[in-house]
């Protein structure tokens, strides 16, 4: 048995608590216009009301607590409100929202029962009333679940409360797969099998079951490199090097090939799907030094994306198909680059006090990313909201962690 | 219930086993080569002597040694780059006469500076070994008894950040299997 073989595993994350099912809301929709095509980078506000204890009792008032603490901060993180306390007097034009919640311990016992309303401002109609009875370990998922709703009722998209990064932590070639909520919180271990575990990627569903069971897929001759979902969950894009030298392949959940995708003597690695499951983008160094370019899904049609920069890899294109996101060598560190699939609107998101910055990974939302970034000495990774601009570490301590995946 | 219900995920995760080849590598003590005390010949005026055996001098114990030690060097290459220069090619001339002779099975490992993204690094330290090793093999030396892996830049020689140092982590690097 060579010592070459590297492998690429299923593994199946460990399953959190259900989110907590919504009990049937109450009350009647209030007759409210909402222009969903507000631009996001117009922020609407929000005012966070009061989360009332109706009944005495720690876990009550804990959750009480704990749950305007969550809501507020997911309502931050997503970029699309001007969150404010009791105090905050938002812009009454075009329309503004408020939240309270009441927290009661259950006649009969049991987890507590929540009341979750989002109501406009300053007329106070209810719009959307959730009720949630959610165990101590279930607050966070209660209050990101419900975080998630008000987004899509009050700007019409997708949140991101749910979602969570894999990424692979560690020194050398001892590297583990670990899993953090988008929010920074719920750190957990995936792997502990004393290998290089590298470039987790999440199914678009979850149709596997989940146990915490680490599957191989493919145990090929040489790098089996950067594995990636397609859209329809059903097969994977991968680097293999067991013809000679790095070419992207399809293969099955199973690891078996559908289709070698490009032939050439140069490295093709990172290969990544476009959201629609029809095309993808892979670095390949053919003309000398790598660079982006894109392909169908049966291997036709290559075109070259990037000529600017002497070092581009580590694509991935946003889940709405606007932005292409990468890694690029600037001078002597490596920065992330956002610009449009066509080569617009090219910025540089990092800069040098950055330091080497590398595999971006695009959150549901199209809005946020994540990548990896040594600017502190380890690598930790950092998210950036593209509207805004701004950034946020998500990870701290002293083992490097690199190859970030954010969760569908 | 939302899509992205976090009850049953799935990961792939791509393992690079790259095993513990190079952890047991360089770590033991090389066996002490000693070489046979040399015959001495006394001359003795009665004829008929028994002729001396011819002694042979033992060869080095390939398969303890580490190859810097019976003479393998390793190779360099410049940033981003896996062809071999004509130094390059000049040392492995020569590492492709002692491996002939010493027949043992060696693993040339890949290594790339820190720069750069770590799946490129990785892909681009494995075509640096196997560049090494097709030359090795084109010279004579059997292809099975070369095993290439990479370490990408997960395995620095150097530990800074100057160009000296990564001069030094980029290169093909031969190790016992």
């Amino acid at each position: 048995m060579t010592r070459l073989l590297k492998f690429a595993f299923l593994a199946a994350a460990l399953a959190i608590v259900t989110a907590p099912a919504p009990a049937v809301a109450q009350g009647g929709r209030a007759e409210v216009e909402i222009d969903h095509t507000a631009k996001a980078v117009l922020k609407t506000d929000l005012r966070m009301g009061d989360f009332r204890a109706l009944s005495d009792g720690k876990e009550v008032q804990e959750t009480a607590a704990r749950l305007r603490e969550i809501v507020a901060n997911d309502l931050l993180l997503s970029g699309l409100f001007r969150v404010g306390g009791n105090g905050f007097k938002p812009a009454e034009l075009p329309f503004s929202w408020t939240i309270d919640a009441t927290v009661e311990a259950t006649a009969g016992g049991g987890p507590v029962t929540v009341n979750l309303n989002l109501l406009t401002w300053p007329d106070r109609q209810l719009v959307l009333t959730k009720r949630y009875r959610p165990g101590p370990d279930q607050v966070r998922t209660t209050a990101h679940h419900f975080a998630d709703e008000v987004v899509r009722t009050a700007v019409g998209s997708e949140g991101i409360a749910l979602t969570r990064i894999a990424f692979s932590r560690g020194r050398g070639d001892r590297r583990d797969i670990f899993v953090v909520d988008y929010d920074g919180e719920g750190l957990l271990r995936l792997t502990a099998n004393r290998t290089l575990n590298l470039c987790p990627d999440w199914s678009p569903d979850g149709a596997e079951t989940a146990s915490g069971q680490v599957k191989q897929v493919i145990a090929m001759e040489g790098l089996n490199l950067g594995a990636d979902w397609s859209p329809d969950g059903k097969e994977l894009l991968i680097s293999l090097s067991k013809g000679g030298d790095p070419e992207i392949y399809r293969i099955t959940p199973e690891g078996k090939i559908i289709k070698r995708l490009t032939v050439s003597p140069a490295i093709e690695i990172s290969p990544s799907w476009a959201p629609n499951g029809r095309e993808l983008v892979f670095t390949s160094d053919s003309s000398g030094t790598p660079q982006l370019y894109m392909i169908d899904r049966e291997g036709a049609g290559k075109r070259r994306v990037t000529f600017e920069g002497k070092y581009n890899d580590s694509a991935t294109l946003s889940p709405n198909g606007e932005w292409l996101a990468y890694a690029a060598r600037e001078d002597v560190v490596t920065q992330i680059i956002v610009m449009r699939p066509g080569g617009e609107d090219r910025r540089v998101v990092t800069d040098a006090s950055w330091r080497n910055c590398e595999d971006p990974s695009w959150a549901p939302d199209g809005r946020h990313l994540v990548f990896a970034s040594d600017r502190t000495g380890a690598s930790k990774l950092y998210v950036y909201d593209v509207v805004e601009g701004g950034f946020r570490q998500l990870t701290f301590g002293n083992d490097p962690d690199i190859t970030p995946a954010w969760s569908h | 219930m939302k899509k992205s219900s976090l009850s049953r995920l799935m990961l792939v995760v791509c393992v690079c086993a790259l095993a513990l080849a190079a952890l047991g590598g360089c770590s033991k003590k090389p066996a002490v080569v000693t070489a046979p005390a040399p015959v001495e010949q006394v001359a003795e005026p009665i004829a008929e002597a028994p002729k001396p055996e011819p002694v042979e001098p033992a060869g080095p114990d390939y398969a303890n040694l580490d190859p810097s030690q019976y003479g393998i060097e390793d190779v360099f290459f410049s940033y981003d780059q896996y062809d071999l220069g004509d130094v390059s090619m000049g040392v492995l001339s020569k590492n492709a006469r002692i491996l002939k002779e010493a027949g043992v099975t060696l693993m040339v490992a890949g290594h790339c500076d820190e720069r750069g993204t770590i799946e490129y690094n990785l892909a681009l330290g494995e075509k640096r070994a196997k560049a090494a090793r097709d030359y090795l093999v084109s010279l004579g030396v059997p292809a099975g008894s070369l095993k290439v892996t990479s370490y990408g830049e997960s395995r620095p020689f150097s530990n800074g950040h100057t160009e000296n140092d990564w001069a030094q982590n980029r290169r093909a690097h031969f190790e016992r299997p």
